[in-house]
């Protein structure tokens, strides 16, 4: 899985960058704490399809409802001018992951409107690369649309949301309840 | 504050619906308590800080100011788009408001964000003479929160504006208390070796410069809302609630520095225009800017905020707290900062100094500086190797600013339009704009020129004009152009911010562009209300557009009067 | 006293002038968003001394000063009380006009008339004030004198900050004649110097601050003479203390 490749590889950023302020053992929950936050999902279980539209910056709508159990598609469109990405995750994780697409910002892998495709495959040493594919997310450019299917396997406190740096704290997410 | 609607019909063809919302202001003397001294100044609606006037975009204002004092007075809507004859500056927009007069002002509100207003004649507004605009815009905003404060700093000094500046011409340092003393040479020996020492201070000596010159009128008393740091300003808060803070600066001199400690801060504002959020622990603010910063408080406890000036000689402090009577811990002022010879600037040609004492002159031009490298020009730096270098400050300046707790600092280079209001496109001209003074003298000036013999600027309508300012002073001066949007080149392109206050720190280069797009006659000067006076101002002339009536006869300046 | 009250008319009918416009023209905001004029009265010394003799001083030395950057219009006080003839041993006032040259320097022109006990002398002025490398303040100026004679006078202080609020003064003051003035005590050549050190403390702001110190006056060649002939002595000691005001 990606994940564990990137929490193997921001230590390397880290001493790339010679500041030893990171430490790989903060985000050891890594994207998959548990299967509370459940699983990519198979086409055929699909039950629904929830448009989200982003926008700068916040979702509409900014709240979703999900049973547990339930296979859903979220079909994810842009019409934002900057770039945004759409993630399911507790609110712990979503914290981790702002500290990597930081990272991203800082090595100009993201820029406010585009994604360095070519940076982010880019070999950064032992095979190591910058992508962001985890199968809970979706990055996208102004006007890009994606799809996630996501299998919500059970209740749990679980957040959508953009974690280009700043966009969280400024307020782009949205709540998944559990009915 | 009333609100009403007006229903106007034109011709029976068709019909207009106008939000309209009229506000009576009237201009008092006020005493003004800061805890440490109460002090007679001048307030609105007899209080200073004045009301927080809220406006909502689209809608057209009106605004009857009265004037209670003996004297002519203004008020000036900084950072507002609005034609000229509303701008507010006697022997500009308007000849001013005289005694017991009242004034109505009329203009249509056309941006949303966070201002403030003040009086422009005399030194109404270090005396007190402030208040704070917030504009809903007409769409929603793009960022949430639950609920918002306006925290507007000032640096209230117990000595009047006349005498401050009666006091800075009689003596340039009348009022600088962090000056280097006897003792500090006697540390700094037994730090560097007294030859090392001694030559520093010979160095400084010889060209007549002082280190400890980052502020100017130190002994005030920092205020938020109008209240002193034992008065303690508190904003409430439901733990869990994302709030959001409209920083003003409303000081005559004082840069702040501030902070939350524990809290991050997304700046989300700046100048009243949207940016893209930015996390920080820390910002500096200078005179007359605004940010407006979300914070999210999970825990049930209080929060202190803390603003220390950026020489360190003040302070203001107020506390975010779940109930009234909270506080937090205020933390120590941090050690002044002094100038380095990187600081130095236009003054380099004064002293006989060894080349590696002069600060790399190219490192502060900002011209197509490469965001996109992939960092790595931090790793350059020596031993600040963790921090990339501010390119908004000289390179080795000494007011390079860090965050106490070590993490992120706001730069202008993070300040990227949320939204571009402007198509990027090249500037049709330059105005080379060079800031000079004599601090000894305390005379400041641009190009050289005080303002009373100084020719306007004149600028066509529609042009893009690109202004390169080049400090040559070893203050730092916030320039503020009236009328028209600064777009601060911050490499970015279209993601340019837009400002109203430019800072431009000592010996830096900075460029900012402004789409001509406002006729009229207009003000543009530092905005440290005793460099403003003393002639770090200019009128700008904007000839052409839509309608030239008003703008012509009252000019006589040359074409690029100062390019 | 008279010739002093028409120089003060003189002073204020140009200090008025000063307020009207220069060219009658344009821009209206020039005077609203200026600070153009400006004043101040300071005392530099106002002190008692003592001297190694029992001689008892009272010292002025005051400044006020009214006008814009280009121009000031300068009135200086100078005077010694002499506590035992119960007389002014000194009194001078000088009316200048005093225009920067440079960076730091200015440029002074005007005159002194000199009242004391004993004959009166008008003098012409021409002096040069400012700030010198390294801090120390220079004021100096040649003088001629009705009587047709000549002479410099040579002031520096240096101000060592002890704290910011503790503040060492050192002053040197000399005076050279190029010709005598038997009647006024004056030889010719150097005349005479004084050195003095005063320790001050900054009490409210810098409007008051009293200090204490030390002060030697010394009369060279003719001079001394021409004082020990009146009685006077050559060399005095003096403890001072006083204090520094400004408004």
């Amino acid at each position: 899985m990606n994940t564990i490749l990137k929490n193997a590889l921001l230590p390397a950023i880290a001493l790339a960058v010679s500041s030893g302020a990171f430490a790989a053992g903060e985000h050891s929950g890594g994207h998959h704490g548990g299967n509370a936050v459940g699983e990519p999902g198979k086409a055929e279980d699909v039950s629904r399809t929830i448009e989200v539209t982003m926008r700068d910056n916040y979702y509409e709508p900014e709240s979703v409802n999900v049973e547990p159990g339930e296979t859903i598609r979220f079909h994810v469109k842009n019409e934002g001018s900057l770039v945004h990405e759409f993630n399911i995750g507790t609110a712990e994780m979503h914290e981790a992951h702002q500290e990597e697409m930081q990272m991203m910002v800082e090595h100009g892998v993201l820029k406010g409107d585009q994604i360095n495709y070519e940076m982010m495959e880019m070999d950064m040493g032992n095979g190591h690369s910058m992508k962001h594919d985890d199968p809970n997310s979706v990055l996208l450019e102004p006007g890009d649309n994606k799809e996630i299917i996501w299998t919500f396997t059970e209740a749990a406190d679980l957040e959508f949301a953009c974690n280009v740096p700043g966009h969280y704290q400024a307020g782009m997410y949205g709540d998944i309840e559990f009915e | 504050m009333k609100r009403q609607l007006l229903a106007a019909v034109f011709g029976g063809l068709f019909t207009v619906v106008v939000n309209a919302a009229e506000y009576n202001i009237s201009v008092d003397r006020v005493q003004i308590d800061t805890g440490d001294f109460v002090k007679e100044g001048i307030g609105y609606n007899g209080a200073s800080p004045g009301p927080v006037l809220r406006f909502k975009e689209g809608e057209e204002v009106t605004i009857n100011v009265t004037n209670n004092l003996d004297e002519m007075t203004s008020i000036h809507w900084h950072g507002l788009i609005l034609p000229f004859e509303q701008d507010g500056v006697p022997g500009i927009s308007f000849p001013g408001i005289k005694p017991g007069e009242t004034f109505t002002y009329q203009f249509p509100i056309v941006q949303a964000g966070t201002y403030w207003f003040h009086s422009h004649s005399g030194f109404q507004e270090p005396n007190g003479a402030y208040g704070a605009i917030v504009i809903e815009p007409e769409g929603r905003e793009p960022f949430r929160y639950d609920r918002e404060y306006v925290v507007q700093l000032t640096d209230k000094h117990p000595h009047s504006g006349d005498r401050i500046m009666r006091n800075l011409k009689m003596s340039a340092d009348y009022y600088n208390r962090q000056q280097q003393t006897a003792s500090d040479f006697f540390a700094e020996s037994s730090k560097k070796g007294f030859m090392a020492a001694l030559q520093d201070r010979m160095m400084w000596g010889d060209m007549r410069m002082m280190k400890a010159d980052i502020e100017d009128v130190q002994g005030f008393t920092g205020l938020i809302n109008g209240k002193g740091p034992e008065q303690n300003w508190t904003g409430l808060f439901e733990p869990g609630e994302r709030i959001r803070l409209r920083f003003i600066n409303s000081s005559a001199m004082t840069y702040f520095d501030i902070r939350i400690p524990g809290l991050e801060m997304t700046v989300v504002q700046a100048d009243g225009n949207n940016v893209q959020p930015v996390n920080v622990d820390e910002f500096r603010i200078g005179v007359a800017e605004t940010y407006d910063v979300i914070v999210r408080i999970k825990d049930e406890k209080a929060y202190t905020i803390f603003a220390e000036s950026m020489g360190r000689s003040g302070f203001a402090r107020g506390t975010l707290a779940p109930e009234e009577g909270m506080t937090a811990e205020v933390p120590e002022l941090r050690e002044a900062p002094l100038l380095t010879m990187s600081d130095m600037g236009g003054h380099m040609d004064h002293g006989d100094m060894s080349d590696d004492d002069m600060a790399d002159m190219n490192g502060d031009d900002m011209a197509g500086m490469d965001h996109s490298a992939m960092g790595h020009d931090s790793m350059d730096q020596g031993d600040g190797a963790s921090m990339p270098a501010d390119p908004f400050y000289a390179k080795g300046s000494g007011l390079i600013p860090t965050a106490s707790n070590g993490g992120k600092f706001l730069s202008y280079a993070d300040l990227k339009a949320q939204n571009p209001l402007y198509e990027d496109r090249e500037p049709t001209r330059e105005i080379e704009l060079r800031l000079t003074g004599n601090m000894e003298r305390y005379e400041w000036s641009i190009n050289g020129t005080k303002y009373e013999d100084a020719d306007p600027i004149v600028l066509q309508y529609g042009e893009r004009v690109r202004f390169k300012f080049v400090n040559e002073t070893m203050m730092t001066h916030p320039m503020h152009l009236h009328g028209m949007w600064s777009i601060l080149d911050v490499g970015e392109g279209k993601w340019n911010p837009l400002k109203h206050v430019i800072s431009v720190a000592p010996a830096t280069t900075v460029y900012m562009e402004t789409e001509v797009d406002a006729p009229g006659e207009w003000a543009f000067h530092c905005h440290l209300s005793y460099h403003a006076a003393s002639g770090m101002f200019r009128k700008i002339v904007v000839e052409g557009g839509p309608d030239t009536t008003m703008a012509e006869g009252t000019q006589n300046g040359q074409q690029g009067g100062e390019s | 006293m008279s010739r002093l009250t028409a120089s003060m008319c003189v002073l204020a009918l140009t200090a008025t002038a000063l307020n009207a416009p220069a060219i009658a023209q344009e821009d209206p905001a020039k005077k609203t968003q200026t600070a153009k004029t400006f004043w101040g009265v300071s005392a530099e010394k106002l002190e008692y001394r003592y001297s190694d003799s029992d001689e008892e001083l009272a010292v002025i030395e005051g400044d006020a000063f009214y006008g814009t950057d280009e121009l000031k219009f300068r009135w200086l006080f100078e005077g010694e009380w002499e506590e035992a003839h119960n007389a002014w041993e000194t009194l001078e006032n000088q009316f200048v006009a005093q225009i920067p040259v440079d960076d730091f320097w200015d440029a002074k022109g005007g005159i002194r008339v000199d009242t004391p006990e004993g004959p009166d002398r008008v003098y012409g002025v021409l002096g040069l004030t400012g700030l010198a490398p390294y801090w120390f303040e220079i004021d100096t100026n040649l003088y001629v004198s009705d009587e047709g004679d000549t002479s410099v006078d040579f002031e520096a202080e240096y101000e060592l900050l002890i704290t910011n609020y503790w503040i060492m003064s050192a002053t040197f003051e000399s005076l050279v004649a190029f010709s005598e003035d038997r009647e006024i005590g004056v030889g010719k050549g150097l005349n005479s110097t004084e050195v003095g050190l005063r320790l001050g403390y900054d009490l409210l702001g810098r409007s008051f601050a009293p200090y204490v110190g030390v002060v030697h006056e010394r009369k060279y060649g003719d001079t001394a003479d021409l004082a020990e002939d009146s009685g006077g002595s050559t060399e005095d000691w003096f403890a001072v203390i006083g204090a520094r005001v400004m408004f």
